[in-house]
């Protein structure tokens, strides 16, 4: 009895998530990104996203989870092109979260938002409130043609139709990387041990990956960067990702 | 009220309870055809679109939400006049309540019935749809009080819980009349209904007492239901459709166009079920007055919503409100503006207001501007939300609007049966209003 | 023993209930085919207790509500959208609705209980009590009040009256 009044003091204000063991963010440095797309392609091999064909990107139901936004400044002839990489920003403070009635999108203790494919009974609300527009809806049951199916990465589930889906910032990776830190019987993970495979893929580093709450690693020492902001700042909803501003010349 | 002579009190029983009893062809025929029509364009689709995914329809990744969306919000709003009204009368004890009240709330309760229907269609695992209710599972998992989905579930649940107890209760005197009334199994089936009911002043007290608290528990309850469907799109943060005013707009409208609804269902009635003595001008007249009210109310929020936007004046906001205004969806804006504030306009005079024809078509008129508002809701905010990027645009496909059409289909196959069930006119109610059984009255 | 009195209008009706009542006559049932204040009135039937119920459902429902909320919430910590687990705000709206639940459900309880009815047995009943006739029934009448029972109802104006066996 004790503790479940213990539970309720806890638990009735928010704030929580400043607790987490681990909180895991991204920065973005806009002026070393080429828009070549390679984390495109590298997400898409490894979480399995299903190619969903010419008819279907037509009607926009492509799933990508990170996508090249193109921005134009300027007018013509002198017309500058800005790419931003969007994916799930991961938000301490999601709108998507709460959304949800049957929690199959929640905040879990590294930070991250996850999405749980076996619980979701494809509502799409999460996908309205999330104002970055990265959740994507399994709108059929996609297949592989042979031989096409071997190359499935079998850290990570194949979903099926009806569910909603985004980026995890490779979360099958965090918990290899989790498992072979307690393995070592180290405490933490290393800084530099859990790569993203966007990041990974990255040709010109334009991304980096790591824990924020660790004050010496090389994501931290970028997000304190000047040209750092978050988009959608005024939404308040926290993103975990730091974007870098073009530097002016 | 009564426009052709009071009937005597047995003539009412006869009347209403003929209905019931006599059944011809024609009526066989109506009800073959609305269910075929439910079958092949409602769930012929449906059973379709559940073996290859929602992507039947054609919604995308920048509206995820559709018709289907559209449509169960606009039948929830037709459901939200009928218990509504008749709590509300009862309270304020109105005569004129009296003989359409039945109907009015069996359009409750089956337009309930199809807007649940369409959550189950839009969801994209409805086999899965039990998770969203507080089932103690072994998993140990609850749903999340959180979301304003739950409190939809919640909300509505309430709600067909209370508006079949609130038809019910007051059926029971007019089942124990069709107990006496039939033989046979009827006979054995309605003596069960009626739980045995004998008219004693006792019985009579309680039931009186009950239902007055129904009344008052059903109001606050009807208010609450569309309110939170409008919440399921205010709390989100999408430009156009986070407003504070969303939640009068929704209540206001479902009202609006549950009016206008109970004047078509009161029209067919009187028509189809020769009900010409029990449902008269004055009702047509304090429903028209009700619907200019309405109507005006509505407007204004309307405005108010258009001013909020601008005045707001981000640039998301006033893209949102371009689209709207001006886009691709434009002309149904303007389609939705010209039937819902401008045609009820008409019903100022006392002409349209009293005549049977021209209200049917300014009702059903008024019914398809709401379809639209509500479509347009969902379908002109989604596409427009935050990053140019991911900007997009929404077309139903001939699933959606086959299954919008087989919706009311299977509105009309209940109500059909509906009124071979249940006397469709309260038949003690009526009573009620005749001269009592005095001698020197 | 039940006599059964029926009655064409409704001051012959509440005359012959009064008289009874007056004269000691406990068990008697008033039928009519809509309500008639008077009658209630004879039988002195006042505020009904459906109301208790009524309140206790919804002060039941209330608790109900809010405590489901919160304690589903803490068997299963999921964080969402960086709220607290026990966010008041959205836990009143589920309260609201489990008030109205609940206190629809308990007047259904109450009036059952109260109005004695599901009742599938046989009782005294006329079925022109539902149309457009007063009937009132003396139940349980030893013979010699039966008489007496009688005589009151006939010089009220009963149009018929008749004898039937009791409830089983
Ligand atoms: S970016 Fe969108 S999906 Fe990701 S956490 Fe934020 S609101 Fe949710
Ligand atoms: S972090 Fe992983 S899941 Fe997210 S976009 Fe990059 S590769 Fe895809």
């Amino acid at each position: 009895m004790s503790t479940f009044f213990e539970k309720l003091k806890a638990y009735s204000k928010p704030g929580y998530y400043e607790k987490f063991d681990y909180h895991w963010t991204m920065t973005i440095d806009l002026d070393r990104c080429t828009g070549c797309e390679a984390c495109v392609v590298a997400c898409q091999a490894e979480n399995n996203l299903p190619i969903v064909g010419e008819k279907q990107f037509a009607r926009s139901r492509e799933i990508k989870w990170i996508r090249i936004e193109r921005y134009w400044e300027g007018d013509y002839p002198d017309v500058k092109m800005g790419f931003i990489p969007m994916l799930c920003q991961h938000c301490d403070d999601a709108p998507c979260e709460t959304a949800c009635p049957v929690f199959a999108t929640y905040h879990n203790q590294d930070g991250l938002n996850t999405q749980i494919y076996n619980r979701c009974i494809g509502t799409r609300t999460c996908a309205v409130y999330c104002p970055y527009d990265v959740r994507y809806f399994n709108w059929f049951t996609y297949t592989w043609d042979e031989p096409l199916e071997q190359q499935l990465n079998p850290d990570v589930t194949v979903r099926e139709k009806g569910v909603m889906e985004k980026c995890t910032f490779c979360i099958q990776r965090i918990r290899i990387a989790k498992d072979n830190a307690k393995d070592d019987d180290r405490r933490r993970v290393r800084d530099g041990e859990v790569v993203p495979a966007c990041v990974q893929s990255c040709p010109t580093e334009a991304m980096v990956f790591g824990d924020s709450n660790d004050p010496d690693a090389r994501v931290t020492k970028m997000m304190k960067n000047p040209r750092g902001y978050t988009v959608l700042k005024e939404l308040n909803t926290t993103p975990s990702i730091v974007y870098l501003k073009k530097a002016q010349s | 009220m009564f426009d052709h002579g009071q009937p005597s009190y047995a003539e009412v029983n006869k009347d209403v309870l003929s209905v019931m009893l006599v059944t011809g062809p024609r009526y066989w025929m109506l009800l073959g055809g609305t269910m075929s029509v439910a079958a092949i364009f409602f769930f012929m689709p449906w059973i379709y679109q559940l073996f290859v995914g929602v992507g039947a329809a054609g919604m995308n990744r920048n509206a995820v939400w559709g018709t289907y969306l559209s449509n169960f919000i606009f039948w929830i709003g037709l459901s939200h006049s009928g218990t509504l009204l008749s709590a509300v009368l009862h309270i304020t004890n109105s005569q004129w309540r009296k003989s359409i009240y039945r109907s009015a709330e069996a359009m409750t309760l089956f337009s309930l019935m199809t807007a649940v229907l369409f959550v189950m269609v839009h969801l994209g695992r409805v086999w899965y749809v039990h998770w969203s209710f507080p089932i103690p599972n072994q998993m140990g998992l609850w749903p999340n009080f959180r979301s304003p989905l739950m409190f939809d579930v919640m909300a509505i649940t309430t709600y067909l819980i209370a508006s079949s107890i609130f038809i019910y209760m007051g059926s029971l005197p007019d089942f124990a009349a069709v107990r006496d009334a039939s033989t046979g199994l009827r006979r054995r089936l309605y003596t069960i209904f009626s739980f045995g009911w004998r008219g004693t002043a006792r019985e009579w007290h309680t039931l009186g007492w009950a239902y007055t608290f129904f009344a008052v528990f059903v109001i606050p309850l009807a208010v609450s239901v569309h309110s939170i469907v409008s919440w399921d799109f205010a709390l989100s943060v999408v430009p156009g459709l986070h407003h504070t005013i969303f939640a009068p707009y929704f209540v206001c409208g479902a009202i609006f166009s549950g009016t206008a609804g109970i004047v078509t269902v009161m029209y067919c009635l009187r028509k189809f079920l020769n009900f010409e003595r029990y449902i008269g001008q004055e009702h047509l007249d304090n429903l028209g007055k009700l619907l200019i009210l309405l109507s005006m109310i509505w407007s204004y929020i309307n405005i108010l919503e258009l001013f909020g936007s601008w005045y707001g004046g981000t640039s998301f906001e006033l893209e949102a409100l371009k689209f709207k205004l001006t886009g691709f969806y434009a002309p149904l804006y303007w389609e939705m503006i010209l039937f819902c504030a401008f045609v009820p306009l008409l019903m100022f005079s006392r002409k349209i207001r009293l005549s049977w024809n021209k209200m049917l078509v300014v009702s059903i008129l008024i019914n398809i501007g709401m379809l639209t508002e509500r479509f347009i809701i969902v379908a002109t905010s989604q596409p427009r939300k935050f990053l140019p990027d991911a900007f997009g645009f929404y077309f139903p496909s001939w699933i959606e609007i086959s299954i919008t059409v087989g919706s009311f289909a299977i509105f009309a196959t209940l109500f059909l049966i509906f009124i071979k069930c249940v006397p469709a006119i309260s038949i003690y109610e009526v009573k009620e209003t005749l001269k009592p059984l005095r001698r020197n009255a | 023993m039940a006599i059964v009195g029926t009655f064409a209008c409704e001051e012959d009706f509440l005359a012959a209930a009064e008289n009874l009542k007056s004269s000691g006559f406990d068990t008697i049932s008033l039928l009519s085919p809509v309500p008639v204040q008077e009658a209630q009135d004879v039988l002195g039937l006042g505020k009904s207790p459906v109301r208790h119920f009524s309140l206790a459902g919804a002060i039941i429902g209330a608790f109900f509500g809010f405590g489901m909320c919160v304690v589903t919430a803490l068997t299963f910590i999921l964080p969402t959208g960086g709220r607290a687990i026990i966010t008041v705000p959205p836990y009143l709206i589920i309260t609201y609705e489990m008030t109205i639940l609940m206190g629809v459900i308990f007047t259904l309880i109450g009036f059952h209980v109260v109005s004695e009815l599901p009742a599938w047995r046989n009782r005294p009943y006329l079925p022109c009590a539902n149309i457009d006739r007063f009937v009132v029934v003396v139940e349980n009448a030893a013979d010699s009040e039966a008489a007496r029972a009688e005589t009151i109802i006939r010089e009220a104006g009963a149009v018929e009256i008749q004898h039937v066996e009791d409830s089983e």
